[in-house]
């Protein structure tokens, strides 16, 4: 699914460089859970944006799906973010302005679909985060775990095989985070791969695996997921 | 297409938006109007007076002491300049074409004081008026030497003899050609009776924005007053040189009178319309700065709301908006914005143009006046929009994630 070998990403302005990732490798497999943690400034949101084709990287390579992206131009990139990523960000990023179906609607509106055939995704997607009566309220009239989750609809709705989070419960409270973590790992079970950066030492337990990042690189592994599925193979 | 989002997003920030397109529709109504004062000033000014203009000129020549003999000075004077090489014809006249001074008159048909007169310009010149001016005579004759009639302070004798315009015909006999009118009569006010000799295609009254425009009457007198105005057509390219020899010739023939206000056709005409085309000037920097104006409106609030949204934009290339999809947005948020303006300043164009024509005697401004203002707005509005809207097309999806 998510294929890094080396890649390096160097942020280069007047003054100094900043390498946010070193030599950085890591594969995701198909319908993974994946937490990422790490202090702060070590390369979290890098590794986020490179993998879901926001920013561009300096050398390594880096395949989505088989598919090499350093290749792609803009449009493309574009096109694939459409396609096979959802995106969930820390302080959700709903358009003030729109209603939350209008919201929602937004990543449908860029794949070219007529508006008989996105009224039912978006109403299912609506559904499926528990916000199927609000669709004519707009985000600020939400609580902060209610925006979240209209920002997962929003999300999902395109059917994306692949969904990245930036510290996505980093702006709620404890009992909220956890309600979106639960509609997280629902989310995985019916196979939607997710990449989840946290601060939550907590949440990060939970998943089947976590990587820890220090000073961009990959510092240390823990694949619970991983243990037990070759548990049970020697079981 | 978004047209619904978009339109939605923008009622929800209506107050720059209406500020802007109550500004579009400002601009519309003025620019609209003065474009239609400039075209109707244009076109006025550039109605031909029927004169060779830019050969002409006149000048003027003041008797004084008892012994000054107009009769004689005058017809000394135009036969020398007659025979001057370059000049072509000259003549006496009492009042100057496009000038803004002259003396008009009352003519029926009928001898019946009660009844309507039609008015009319008069010139009073001689026999050679007609080729001096360069008129273009359609039907009938010139006057000659013998019709001509001397006009004294103390017993006026009236000519007996007109050539008329062909707009002074139209006038008075409805659907009558210029040839069946020649030798009709009209009775002047106290009953003097002319008969028509002659029609010319077109002559100027004195004052061009009149009602009278081109109905004009010439008759062959000359006042006996120690006043005398002569019409002078030289040869092509000639008129400057002329007007330094005339000046100086009539200044050498006597002391017992004054030579002044010689003055090119040209200069009379741009004179006469100085007001006109100032008035246009103005106008034209009005309508100038209004548009840049509107402009440097629309790109300021352009600028404005893009900065404000600079994190949606983010999140819209995030969740898969291209670059060309950004810049229609933007694009389309204007023409939104820029429609509105322009349907309320439709509205507003047609009523000041009732205003001024039920006030100021304008003409009714043709109907594609407002559309093709409209038209042009919108395109103005989406020029200026492009600018901004690129630069936010350029908005790099990382700002998703990376700003707060
Ligand atoms: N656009 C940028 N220009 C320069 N330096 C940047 C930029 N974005 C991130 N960085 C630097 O890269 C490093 C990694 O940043 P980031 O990935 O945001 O860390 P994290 O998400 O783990 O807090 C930090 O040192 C940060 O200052
Ligand atoms: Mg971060």
């Amino acid at each position: 699914m998510l294929e890094m070998i080396d890649i390096c990403k160097v942020y280069r302005t007047d003054l100094v460089q900043t390498h946010a990732l070193r030599d950085f490798s890591l594969s995701v497999q198909e319908g993974e859970f994946v937490t990422i943690t790490g202090p702060s400034g070590c390369g979290k949101t890098t590794f986020l944006n490179i993998a879901g084709l926001l920013e561009t990287y300096t050398s390594g390579s880096y395949q989505l799906d088989g598919v090499e992206v350093s290749q792609l131009n803009d449009f493309k990139r574009a096109r694939l973010r459409n396609e096979k990523i959802g995106f969930i960000f820390q302080s959700f990023n709903l358009m003030p302005d729109l209603n939350l179906f209008d919201n929602v609607d937004v990543p449908l509106r860029y794949r070219g679909l007529k508006a008989s055939e996105r009224k039912p995704l978006i109403e299912k997607a609506l559904e499926s985060v528990g916000l199927a009566g609000r669709m004519k309220h707009l985000p600020s009239q939400l609580s902060g775990g209610q925006q979240q989750r209209v920002a997962i609809a929003r999300a999902l709705v395109g059917s994306p095989r692949f969904l990245l989070a930036d510290e996505p419960t980093g702006n709620l409270d404890s009992n909220t985070a956890r309600g979106v973590m639960e509609l997280l790992q629902e989310i995985n079970e019916l196979g939607t791969t997710i990449v989840m950066v946290t601060h939550d030492q907590e949440l990060a337990r939970e998943s089947r695996r976590n990587i820890h990042i220090l000073d961009g690189q990959i510092h240390e592994e823990n694949g619970r997921g991983e243990m037990s599925s070759s548990a049970s193979a020697v079981a | 297409m978004e047209i619904g989002p978009i339109f939605r997003a923008l009622l929800r920030n209506k107050l720059g938006a209406l500020l802007i397109a109550l500004q579009i529709a400002f601009t519309m109504t003025v620019i609209i109007n003065a474009v239609f004062i400039i075209n109707e000033r244009n076109r006025l000014m550039a109605r031909p007076s029927g004169l060779d203009e830019s050969n002409l000129f006149h000048i003027t020549v003041i008797g004084f002491g008892d012994d000054y003999n107009e009769e004689i000075v005058a017809a000394d004077d135009l036969a020398m300049l007659r025979q001057t090489p370059g000049i072509v014809d000259a003549t006496v006249i009492n009042a100057i074409p496009v000038s803004g001074g002259g003396s008009s008159t009352g003519v029926r048909l009928i001898n019946d004081e009660t009844s309507p007169s039609t008015g009319t310009a008069i010139y009073r010149l001689d026999e050679h008026g007609l080729n001096t001016l360069n008129l273009d005579l359609i039907a009938g004759e010139n006057f000659t030497a013998t019709d001509m009639r001397l006009r004294y302070e103390s017993g006026p004798t009236e000519a007996d003899k007109a050539v008329v315009t062909r707009a002074l015909v139209e006038s008075l006999f409805d659907g009558m050609a210029p040839a069946d009118v020649l030798g009709e009569v009209m009775y002047m006010p106290g009953g003097d009776v002319v008969q028509i000799v002659g029609v010319v295609d077109r002559l100027q009254a004195p004052w061009p924005t009149s009602q009278l425009v081109e109905r004009s009457m010439l008759v062959p007198e000359n006042y006996i007053d120690s006043f005398s105005r002569y019409m002078i057509r030289t040869e092509p390219g000639q008129r400057d040189r002329m007007m330094a020899e005339v000046e100086r010739m009539l200044v050498e023939r006597g002391q017992d009178r004054v030579v002044r206000d010689m003055e090119a056709m040209e200069v009379t005409r741009a004179n006469t319309y100085r007001v006109d085309s100032a008035l246009t000037t103005i106008l034209r920097v009005v309508v100038a700065t209004l548009i840049v104006i509107n402009c440097m409106g629309i790109v300021g609030l352009a600028v404005f709301s893009i900065n404000r949204r600079k994190k949606q934009i983010g999140t819209r290339r995030a969740l898969g908006a291209t670059r060309p999809e950004i810049l229609r947005y933007f694009l389309l948020e204007n023409l939104f914005i820029t429609i509105a303006g322009v349907a309320l300043g439709a509205v507003l164009t047609i009523a000041l143009s009732i205003v001024l024509t039920t006030n100021f005697n304008m003409p009714t401004m043709a109907w594609y006046y407002t559309p093709l203002g409209a038209l042009l707005l919108i395109l103005v509005g989406q020029l200026s929009a492009l600018g901004p809207s690129a630069r936010a097309a350029g908005t790099e999806p990382a700002i998703a994630t990376r700003s707060v």
